[in-house]
């Protein structure tokens, strides 16, 4: 979690602007994830396709393991719900089933998740909202929440600490405390640097009023362009389809 | 309502759904085994209330809790878990927004209700299953049999998403409560509530 | 030239919530290109004259202010504050909270972005800055992974970037070790050679010495004193002592100490003692900690010193046995602990208490870890510690210094034989400091206290021994 939107910049491989990583990301939801477009074969083949591209991103980004890993796991689950499945019978079969099923429909927006997580900065995908227009209102706050993720789990690790110390052990006393436990010291200190944090903002000039500037340099290459063509394929297809062109 | 957010508020907005979603977040690791997947709309509503009362206390214009609702879609499409859960959250945001408005931002009473509506954003992550579901358990019959898919119909059949939407609202409703009654209990005798 | 940028009519501030003013009737003009210190105890109101004048105060902090207070000509009533951060910047104490941005570059330039500079001014103030701090080795880093010094330096960058004519800063140094506070002497003397303005709350003055031209001692809400830099800095410390001010004028530099494990008297105590085996730690095959064995008499106070990232956080994380894949020992009265037992002997009180309070009161609080509930035993130490009147308030609820004593009794009762202290004194005043010592010089002879501190005056007034870690080594050990 701590490691969101901070791409290292001097070893990254391919950069995608992020508007392109959105409009792959919102193809994959609505076509490999979502199944829009299944009654059509071209577009369940090329969704499936698109299932991969995550994964070749992933490559491109120069994110070794988690293209291992993520690519790995597609593999197995596809194989096991391929080979294993059919084989099997009862309630095992009904287990795997929902867990391949499951999974396999989640994962490929997860890579993809985990790909522009990974291959982005915060300053980027600032300035790409704001090339689209989206108001301050929104950026702001997005700005700060990834900012803070990182400072709720070092004060997270801090508590689990400090109850490690204390020996505090509650099983068989009430679950609803050791939530409580954690909860409270955690709220209290994350509102505390919360609200230094907005103080050293506001002395910094951060207000609503004007029109902030973002000198974050993004815009479009080649590889964009054919981040958006993969993008938009399967819409393509289907509208085709829808008019009669394509069977 | 004419005030503007200023910076403060866009700030807070920011710092509290950091807050809630590394909570609910760790809370749907838990959950993660795919088979408990629905329990997440009991659980994420009961740990989120503590957080979400919380941030109500720092809630006096209108707009906040809309884009906090929006936030969470947001950070939902980038992680790719789905889209559905910005389409419903912008809507339910804007709602409980006008709920909690509605009793001038100081009712603990529609602070609880407005609470269960925003929950419905997690409700929004399971629509995946449900929509255009048929079509693409068609192309899983290949796979395992249809004998199977039907199996699996019935263990989460289509009408199910009325206890997940009633599920959501009604935890969402008693981790409002309960988040009220943390605050009382410790937040406002440590001063930040 | 000598023209007044900052002056304060008749000021009284009183926050919301809070019964007494903060402030009342100040009256106090600050030159252009002057150094001002204000300095004084906890809750003298020095904090609340700096953000008096960067205006968070009142358009962030709640509260009834009376009196006018100009800067650069703005009224601070009516001005919004972001015209008034165009004018003048701010560092705070916290370079953990700080920073709105998460890569150092976005940082530095986060200001100018707000005064909606166009990109090309934007991107030469940036070029300039990184030139003039000499900060190309910090350059699109991630700022999660900076020290405290680094932090502050950009801090220091992102403010200078808007180029303010006036610059506050609220306790800069208390998180900082010596050698980070050697960059920020430097940086604030580049800005007094532009003549910006600077006014510095802050309970440590050393550093100061010869940059400051005037310093203000403020008393309850009041001025009680004024003074030039010099006439402050020629003073003894008892004299400084004696108003409330700390001074480490006669004492030695902390890190000047030779590296080793030694007694401060020079006499080395021999008798029952802690022994620590295999102390060794790399973390990513960079070695963090390599002390091969070491003896800590029981009952000593132990400083434990070293510049920033030397290893002193590792080394008591491992004694605490927080350290996962950490295999040293520890032996004591003939029984060994390995790291997971030693989680049951020691206990560290954390630099940020709120971490380790959980319970509804603090009776309930301190008896949470006890091994058999014993409330008379309980009661007892509370009264012991003063805390005994506050034995049903939330813990958080409490003050710094109670929070601090309440950890300290939940850790004793807990039957932990080792406590360790990080950084129990960081920006704390004279008085506060002189309690800590005397509250961890006050503990059962039985108890063994390790402190990570680079406060030299506590160093002074409570440890019998000090540990001085180098990169991950002790040199020598004298007992």
């Amino acid at each position: 979690m701590a490691q969101l939107l901070s791409a290292d910049l001097t070893n990254r491989g391919l950069v995608l602007d992020p508007r392109s990583k959105l409009a792959l990301m919102l193809s994959i939801v609505f076509f490999t994830m979502g199944g829009v477009g299944s009654d059509i074969k071209a577009v369940i083949l090329i969704s499936k396709l698109l299932g991969l591209v995550p994964i070749i991103l992933l490559l491109t980004a120069k994110q070794w393991k988690r293209a291992l890993a993520y690519g790995g796991a597609y593999a197995v689950l596809t194989l096991v719900s391929l080979e294993l499945l059919p084989v099997l019978n009862g309630g095992i079969k009904i287990i795997l089933t929902i867990c391949c099923i499951g999974v396999l429909r989640f994962m490929p927006g997860l890579i993809m998740g985990a790909y522009i997580l990974s291959s982005t900065t915060v300053s980027e995908f600032i300035a790409a909202f704001h090339r689209m227009h989206i108001p301050q209102q929104i950026t702001i706050p997005l700005s700060v929440m990834f900012r803070f993720f990182p400072t709720v789990m070092e004060e997270m690790q801090a508590i689990n600490s400090a109850m490690k110390m204390r020996d505090i052990r509650l099983f068989g006393k009430n679950a609803g405390k050791l939530i409580e436990y954690r909860l409270i010291p955690m709220l209290v200190c994350s509102v505390n640097i919360g609200q230094e944090l907005s103080a050293a903002a506001l002395t910094r000039g951060l207000s609503n009023k004007k029109k902030r500037t973002n000198i974050c340099r993004i815009g479009f290459h080649l590889q964009d362009i054919a981040a958006f063509v993969t993008a938009l394929l399967p819409a393509a297809v289907m509208i085709c389809n829808r008019f009669g062109v394509i069977a | 309502m004419k005030e503007k957010l200023n910076g403060k508020d866009l700030i807070n907005i920011g710092i509290f759904s950091a807050i809630y979603f590394v909570i609910v977040f760790i809370t749907a690791m838990l959950g993660m085994v795919p088979i408990l997947y629905p329990m997440l709309t009991v659980i994420c509503p009961l740990v989120g209330g503590v957080v979400y009362m919380l941030f109500l206390t720092r809630v006096k214009k209108f707009g906040m809790i809309w884009i906090m609702s929006i936030l969470m879609g947001i950070l939902m499409l980038i992680s790719g878990m789905s889209w559905y859960a910005l389409a419903i959250g912008v809507f339910s945001g804007l709602i409980a927004d006008l709920i909690f408005k509605s009793g001038n931002y100081g009712s603990s009473v529609k602070g609880v209700v407005s609470h269960a509506v925003f929950s419905l954003w997690i409700f929004g992550n399971f629509l995946l299953f449900y929509l255009n579901h048929d079509s693409y358990m068609k192309t899983r019959e290949e796979m395992v049999g249809k004998e199977y898919v039907d199996k699996l119909n019935s263990l989460l059949p289509m009408w199910s998403w009325v206890i997940l939407l009633a599920a959501t609202l009604i935890f969402g409703l008693i981790g409002g409560m309960i988040g009220k009654a943390m605050l009382k209990k410790h937040l406002s005798k440590a001063g930040i509530a | 030239m000598s023209s007044t940028v900052i002056s304060f009519q008749n000021v009284s501030f009183r926050y919301t919530n809070c019964e007494s003013r903060s402030l009342s009737d100040v009256t106090l003009d600050i030159k252009k290109g002057e150094c001002v210190l204000l300095c004084g105890a906890s809750g003298c109101g020095k904090t609340t004259v700096t953000r008096l004048i960067n205006g968070l105060i009142p358009h962030y902090c709640e509260g009834e202010l009376s009196g006018s207070v100009n800067v650069c000509g703005m009224d601070i009533k009516t001005t919004p504050i972001e015209t008034v951060s165009e004018q003048v910047g701010s560092i705070f104490q916290n370079p953990r909270s700080q920073f709105f941005c998460v890569d150092t570059e976005s940082e530095i330039v986060f200001g100018c972005e707000n005064m909606s500079l166009p990109e090309e001014e934007i991107r030469r103030r940036l070029e300039r800055t990184v030139e003039r701090f000499a900060l190309q080795a910090l350059q699109s880093r991630s700022i999660f992974e900076l020290s405290g010094g680094e932090k502050q330096k950009i801090a220091c960058a992102g403010v200078h970037c808007m180029y303010p004519d006036i610059i506050v800063m609220d306790e800069p140094t208390s998180n900082l070790d010596l050698d980070a506070i050697d960059g920020l002497r430097n940086i604030i003397a580049e800005w007094k050679a532009d003549g910006k303005t600077i006014v510095i709350a802050e309970h440590r003055l050393e550093w100061l010495k010869g940059l400051c031209d005037r310093a203000i001692l403020l008393k309850s809400g009041g001025i009680s004193l004024e003074i030039t830099g010099d006439e402050l800095f020629a003073r003894s410390k008892p004299e400084m002592n004696a108003i409330g001010l700390r001074s480490c004028a006669d004492l030695p530099d902390h890190l000047d100490l030779p590296c080793g494990f030694f007694a401060k008297d020079g006499r080395g105590a021999v008798g029952k003692a802690l022994h620590l085996d295999n102390f060794r730690y790399s973390y990513r095959s960079k070695t963090a900690l390599d002390i091969k064995s070491l003896d800590i008499p029981v009952g000593s106070v132990t400083a434990v010193v070293g510049h920033n990232g030397a290893g002193k956080s590792t080394f008591v994380k491992c004694l605490c046995g927080l350290q996962k894949r950490f295999k040293g020992t520890v032996t004591t009265d003939g029984k060994k602990y390995r790291p997971r037992q030693m989680l049951k002997i020691c206990c560290m009180v954390m630099q940020d208490v709120n971490h380790q309070l959980f319970a509804e009161t603090v009776l309930e609080e301190v008896m949470l870890g006890m091994e058999t509930e014993n409330e008379e035993q309980a009661l007892d130490l509370l009264k012991k510690l003063d805390l005994f009147e506050l034995r049903d308030r939330h813990p958080m609820s409490l003050s710094g210094g109670q929070k601090q004593r309440t950890a300290i009794a939940s850790a004793i009762l807990a039957g932990k034989r080792i406590l360790i202290f990080d950084e129990p004194t960081s920006g704390l005043d004279y008085n506060s400091m002189v309690q800590t010592a005397k509250l961890i010089g006050s503990l059962d002879k039985d108890i063994t206290v390790l402190i990570v501190t680079h406060d030299m005056e506590l160093i002074e007034r409570c440890c019998t021994h000090i540990l001085h870690i180098e990169n991950g080594r002790i040199d020598e050990v004298l007992l």
